[in-house]
Order: structure tokens, then C-alpha cells, then sequence
């Protein structure tokens, strides 16, 4: 009878050691920073994304062969559901990284305001960096408004439209247009052409998830307001002129049915609109999955149209661009080993190279149309070769920790409405503004 | 029962009221306090707030559509998929034989990933798919699925139905197999139609499984996230913007914890009241058809 009750008691304490157990994350206890042999281990999260985990693992097995003393821990980001929210809460849960990319600089923002990220500027090291790395024309833009930098960008996507050029062709133009009104003019001359077809097909036009908005209007006010910042520190800055005149084509636009705002598949793909948002992730997807998609054959890319008047030259566009952060809740000898392990990795641009060769991902260095250790990669992707050049042009996102906020009152406000003709451009520039500066105070 | 036996009791209910304590009550104690907060819980620094989240919530866009958009999918789902399983249910009680491998394969939706049946019903839907290609070419259908609010509302209370049909129907036939064969021979022997033996024998019959169904399809319309963030994002215009969708953009797209802890408590009392509501109605019908 004893033996059946402590039997009893046993199972029972068992199952609630196994159930407790079983919410463990797995997650083992973070190294306090460096161990008695003197090795320092630091935790690095990569991008969900397996040529970019695939990248660090190796710059990293190369960087502790020549570092003993350091060792990086190199594991993919979580998306449960978004990266940032697997952040978020590693954060909260004390179980933060060391070191982590795929920052995005309205992240960082939101990080740094909360402390929780180390100003890269006041690390020993953070010189040598740009100076080693040849980035210091473009980490000029990456300044956050309190004057320090947060994020070492590792690259940045100034994007580009994409025109289908076979059916420009015959429309009867040879290349993209580069004004409002001769976009106009190939919308009318599309429609009358191929009815069925349209402009721009996109259901994201007419939807207000914040991050949406770089791909459209952000892609047009850069261009259209020569780079103008959209919000300063508590201030909204937006030039009214130039989101007027966006807002003023999309309504244009919409008025010729030349833009499709229903979910489709590959619409640019199948032709069935012949402009969209290109990123440099995207070339390769296409030569991969729609051979029959060729550079300057059947698509070309272009930097975004600019209104009627404006120089088409240098146009200004938005950069996605992401990098990298460490983080406050690392030890200090684990903060110098990532900016030892950063120095190394930047010292030297075969690790660029390695890093546009795996990911297609322009590098955010201000000398990637000129070194010579990228020619060869160039030579052989042309497609790739208006991102390098766009480079300078490209306007990294707002450093604002409510871009969220923000962007959804672009879309909520005026983009959308506008697209879908229920509000023209002047009202709905007004609305977003207020509801922007309600934002903001 | 004497203190030995209390005590055992408690030892064995002892893995259910630990995790309960672990997963739900502290949670919720610290909910309720985050909610006074304006912590976004990275932050080193934050500040008591007392009711402001509560009063921005309950003035908020997101917050007020939430609230009706889960009575609207209620409206939709609810009756959806209470008759999907029934009829599930019946034609499973009809079969000669291998009833449970059908209701095996009616409860495998359940069990499917709710992003990856998004992502089907997203490509399905989509402008240029063969389905919009032949109701736009055969009818002349041009139906905007996602675009418009009535109809992506539709469209994600069906997807959500689908995955629970078949986990209800296995509900509703252990419902159907407790009911005597003896009453419907009585009913057969006084002439009772096919229509009024379903109507007037076996649906107020079936009322404890019922309840149950139903309780289990109003709690669902509480917690809708995955359908409408994969497929809408709570749009067109917050016509899809479910409570867990609006907790979920100010907790992790706003990093306002505080803020979403309150909309959160909200919800949970917005859910209980609900809930009560709708019982204390469901049990006023039971009564009607002599259950207790």
C-alpha cells in the first residue's frame, strides 16, 4: 500500500516536472561574457533567411580560427510571428543576443529610445569600421536624431521600378518613362492597347500595413522631394508639395484604370501590370523561377518617375536597408569582442564580396561601383548594376520609434483613400498631417 | 473524505493548477498590471499611467472595431459552422460503415497549419486565379475577396469553419448516438415526416452537444488572428480588425505592452460578458425543450 501511494507521488510530481519542462524554450542560460580559459562567447542572430545564416556561420568559423579567444554563436532570428517581435520578447525575457542584423533603422530607433542598444559610435573600434569598410559618405544618412548610430548598416537596397519593356516597346517607347506625365501617357496608351491590362498591379496600394509604404510612397516622395525628411524628431517635416503631387499621380492614375489594387499572382511576371517595386532579392528569384524574364529584354529597371520639371538625373529613392545592432544587455567584454568580430568581418571586402555573391544584397559602401574586388561580380549580373549605382541615391527609413504609427496614417489617411478614389490628394495629404502631428506630440 | 485522501486529491490535480497558475494567472495579474503602465517591457523605464490606456483604447478606431468586427464574424461563422457540422455530422451517422475513418478525415483540417490554408485561399483568391478567371469569364463575376469588407470578412469566417467542422461534428455524433433509436421508431410508428423527426426530435435532442458547439464557435470569433493576419491584415478599412490582431500590432508593430495589456483586459471582459450572456440565453432555450 506505501509502495502504490510513494509510486502514486512519484508520478505524479513526475508529470509536473515533465509539463513544466516542456514550456522550456530549450534556450541555454546566455554566457555571462568570457569563461576561465579566457574565451569570450558571443551570441550572434542572423536573418531568417538561410544564405544570410549560411554567410555568418562561415565568416564566423573563419573569424574565431584567426580569434580563439572569441567565439561566435551564429543562430537564425525567430519569426514568431515577425522578427521583431521574437526580439522583442528575447529582450523582455533577458534572453537578447549579443549582436543581431536585420535591423531596420525605424526599429532601431524604437530599441534605442528604450535602451536597448549600444551607441555604436561610443565603442572602441567604430572609427576603424568605416574607415576600414569604406562607408563613411553613406553612414552619414544613418545618424539618429540624438546624433549617434545605433545600426552598422551591412546593406542597402535603393529600389528601383521595374518596367516590362517588351510591352513598352510595343506601346512604341524604347525605354522607361521618366516624368509623371509620361508615365500618364503610357498608362493611357496601355489601356487603350490592352484594356485587361494595367499600370500597376497591386493589392498593397490599397493596404495600410505600415512597412507597405516604403515600396510605393516613400519610393515616390524620395524621388519627388529630392530626399526630403519626412519627420524630424517630434516634427513633422513631410514637403507638402511633393506628397501632394504623389498622391496627385496615384488619383491620376487611378482615374486612367491603370492601377489593379486586388491580390494577384506574379502580376509583373505574367504582364499583367508592366510596373512594380524591384528589389535586388528579386533578380535572382526571376532568373531562378521566370527565366524567360530578361534584363533589358523583357524587363528593365529604373529609378522611380519624378514630377513634370524635376532633373530625371540622380533621382533619390528609398533604401531598404538593414544591419546590425548590439545590444545593452551584453557584457562589455562581449560588446568589444562584436565590435572585434565586426572589425574583422568589414576589414576586408572579399567578405563583401562572399556576402553579395550569397544574398545578391548591395553592401552599404560608399566604393562598390569602383572597387575592383566587385567588377567581376558586376560584369557577370548586370541586373545588379543599377542597385550598386543607386547606392548614394537611396534614403534609408525614418529614424522615428512611432514609424509605425507614422506609416500607417500615410496609408490609412491619404495613400489608400487616393488610391482607391475615395479622397483626393489635398484632403488627403491635410488628414494624414494631422493625424501625424496627433502622432507626434 | 478524510485529510490523507484532500490531500491526495490535490497532489494529482496538482500538474493541471500548477500550469494553470503559471500560464494563466500570472499572466493575467501581470496584464492587469502592465495595463496601468506605459512600458513596452524593453525599456529600463516606465511610468503608472492609472487609466489612460483603458480611456485611449476604448476611444480608438482599432479598439471599436474590434469589438464589432468579433460580433460581425460571429454573425457569420457561428450559424456557418454549427450547420456545416451538423450536416457533417449527419452524413457521417448515415454511413454503413467506417464512420470513424471519415470523421478522422472531416477532423484533419483542425490539425492543418492556419498560414499555410491562408496562403491556399490567398492564391485561390487572387485577381488572375483560375477561379476569378471563370466567374469574371463564365458570369461575369468580378468579386474583389480580400478588397471589400463584407466579403473578406466572409472569406475568413469560411476558411475558419472548414478547420472546425469536422472537430465539431465529432461532437455533435457523439450528440447524435445518444439519442434512443427507440424514439424515432415511436415517431416513425406516429407517421413523424423526415423534416419534423430532425426539427422536432433530434434537434432539441441534441441540445447538451449543441450547447457545447456553440459555446466552443462564439470562443473561437475571440480569438481570431492567423487567418486575418496572413490574408488581410485586419483591413480593408479594420473590417476584419479582430481583437487579437489589434493587441498583437500595438504589443509588437507599436511596442506599447501597456497599451495592448488594456486592450487585452478589455477584450477578456468584452469575451466573459459575451460568453455569459450567451449561455444564460442558450440555457433559457434548454429549459424550454425540458433540460435543466
Amino acid at each position: 500500500m506505501k509502495m502504490k501511494k510513494a509510486a502514486s507521488i512519484l508520478f505524479a510530481a513526475s508529470l509536473t516536472v515533465a509539463g513544466l519542462a516542456a514550456c522550456s524554450t530549450g534556450n541555454k542560460e546566455q554566457s555571462s561574457g568570457t569563461d576561465k580559459n579566457g574565451v569570450t562567447t558571443i551570441e550572434f542572430w542572423a536573418a531568417p533567411n538561410p544564405t544570410q545564416q549560411v554567410y555568418w556561420k562561415e565568416v564566423a568559423e573563419e573569424f574565431t580560427k584567426e580569434n580563439p579567444k572569441i567565439k561566435v554563436n551564429v543562430s537564425p532570428m525567430k519569426e514568431s510571428p515577425t522578427s521583431e517581435a521574437s526580439i522583442q520578447s528575447a529582450i523582455a525575457g533577458g534572453s537578447a543576443p549579443t549582436i543581431s542584423e536585420n535591423i531596420n533603422r525605424g526599429f532601431a530607433a524604437q530599441l534605442s529610445e528604450s535602451k536597448a542598444l549600444v551607441a555604436l559610435d561610443e565603442l572602441e573600434g567604430w572609427d576603424e569600421v568605416k574607415e576600414s569598410r569604406n562607408m563613411t559618405e553613406t553612414m552619414n544618412g544613418w545618424e539618429f536624431a540624438d546624433g549617434h548610430q545605433y545600426v552598422l548598416p551591412i546593406y542597402s537596397n535603393a529600389m528601383l521600378f521595374g518596367w516590362r519593356l517588351d510591352i513598352l516597346k510595343e506601346l512604341g517607347y524604347n525605354e522607361p518613362p521618366k516624368t509623371y506625365s509620361e508615365m500618364l501617357d503610357v498608362a493611357e496608351k496601355l489601356k487603350a492597347k490592352y484594356p485587361d491590362k494595367y499600370l500597376w498591379a497591386k493589392a498593397d496600394l490599397a493596404d495600410p500595413t505600415a512597412w507597405k509604404r516604403w515600396f510605393d510612397f516613400f519610393m515616390l516622395y524620395d524621388a519627388a522631394s529630392n530626399g526630403n525628411k519626412f519627420v524630424e524628431g517630434t516634427k513633422f517635416t513631410g514637403e507638402e508639395k511633393a506628397g501632394e503631387q504623389v498622391l496627385g499621380l496615384m488619383d491620376d492614375l487611378r482615374k486612367a484604370d491603370a492601377l489593379l489594387t486586388r491580390q494577384s499572382k506574379d502580376p509583373f511576371e505574367s504582364g499583367l501590370g508592366i510596373f512594380v517595386d524591384v528589389g535586388p532579392w528579386t533578380i535572382p528569384y526571376w532568373a531562378e523561377k521566370f527565366p524567360e524574364l530578361k534584363f533589358n529584354e523583357t524587363f528593365t529597371l529604373a529609378a522611380p518617375p519624378v514630377p513634370d520639371g524635376m532633373d530625371t538625373e540622380n533621382v533619390k529613392t528609398f533604401a531598404d536597408t538593414k544591419g546590425l545592432v548590439i545590444y545593452a544587455s551584453a557584457t562589455k567584454e562581449q560588446q568589444k569582442a562584436a565590435m572585434t568580430f565586426i572589425n574583422w568581418v568589414y576589414s576586408n571586402p572579399d567578405n563583401d564580396l562572399k556576402w553579395l555573391e550569397k544574398t545578391s544584397l548591395p553592401p552599404a559602401r560608399d566604393d562598390l561601383t569602383t572597387n575592383d574586388t566587385f567588377k567581376a561580380f558586376f560584369d557577370k549580373n548586370p541586373a545588379l548594376q543599377p542597385y550598386a549605382a543607386a547606392v548614394p541615391n537611396g534614403i534609408p527609413p525614418m529614424d522615428n520609434s512611432k514609424y509605425n504609427d507614422i506609416q500607417t496614417f500615410i496609408g490609412q489617411h491619404a495613400f489608400n483613400p487616393v488610391v482607391k478614389g475615395e479622397k483626393d490628394p489635398k484632403t488627403g495629404w491635410k488628414d494624414m498631417q494631422k493625424a501625424i502631428e496627433g502622432a507626434l506630440k | 473524505m478524510s485529510t490523507k485522501q484532500g490531500r491526495m486529491g490535490w497532489l494529482f490535480a496538482s500538474p493541471y493548477l500548477i500550469y494553470a497558475l503559471v500560464f494563466f494567472l500570472i499572466p493575467l495579474v501581470w496584464s492587469l498590471f502592465l495595463s496601468f503602465t506605459d512600458w513596452n517591457l524593453i525599456s529600463p523605464t516606465f511610468s503608472f499611467v492609472g487609466i489612460e490606456n483603458y480611456t485611449e483604447a476604448l476611444k480608438s478606431p482599432g479598439v471599436q472595431s474590434a469589438f464589432w468586427v468579433t460580433f460581425k464574424f460571429m454573425a457569420v461563422f457561428v450559424p456557418l459552422v454549427v450547420a456545416s457540422s451538423i450536416v457533417v455530422a449527419l452524413i457521417v451517422q448515415g454511413l454503413p460503415r467506417f464512420k470513424g475513418l471519415f470523421l478522422i478525415g472531416f477532423f484533419l483540417p483542425y490539425l492543418a497549419s492556419g498560414v499555410v490554408s491562408s496562403l491556399i485561399v490567398k492564391g485561390l483568391l487572387s485577381y488572375n486565379s483560375p477561379v476569378n478567371e471563370f466567374l469574371r469569364n463564365a458570369w461575369g463575376l468580378d468579386i474583389d475577396w480580400l478588397g471589400s469588407p463584407f466579403a473578406a470578412l466572409f472569406v475568413v469566417a469560411v476558411i475558419i469553419a472548414w478547420k472546425f467542422t469536422g472537430y465539431y461534428a465529432l461532437i455533435l455524433t457523439s450528440g447524435f448516438e445518444s439519442i434512443g433509436t427507440e424514439i424515432y421508431e415511436a415517431a416513425m410508428i406516429d407517421g413523424v415526416s423526415p423534416w419534423q423527426r430532425f426539427w422536432k426530435i433530434t434537434f432539441p435532442l441534441l441540445y447538451p452537444a449543441l450547447f457545447t458547439v456553440l459555446i466552443l464557435s462564439i470562443g473561437v470569433t475571440f480569438g481570431i488572428f492567423t487567418e486575418v493576419y496572413q490574408l488581410t491584415g485586419g483591413g480593408p478599412n479594420f473590417a476584419t480588425n479582430t481583437w487579437q490582431m489589434e493587441i498583437f500590432t500595438r504589443a509588437f508593430s507599436n511596442l506599447q505592452a501597456g497599451y495592448a495589456s488594456a486592450i487585452a483586459i478589455i477584450a477578456s471582459v468584452v469575451t466573459f460578458i459575451s460568453i455569459f450572456i450567451i449561455r444564460k440565453l442558450l440555457e433559457m432555450w434548454g429549459k424550454r425543450n425540458g433540460w435543466s
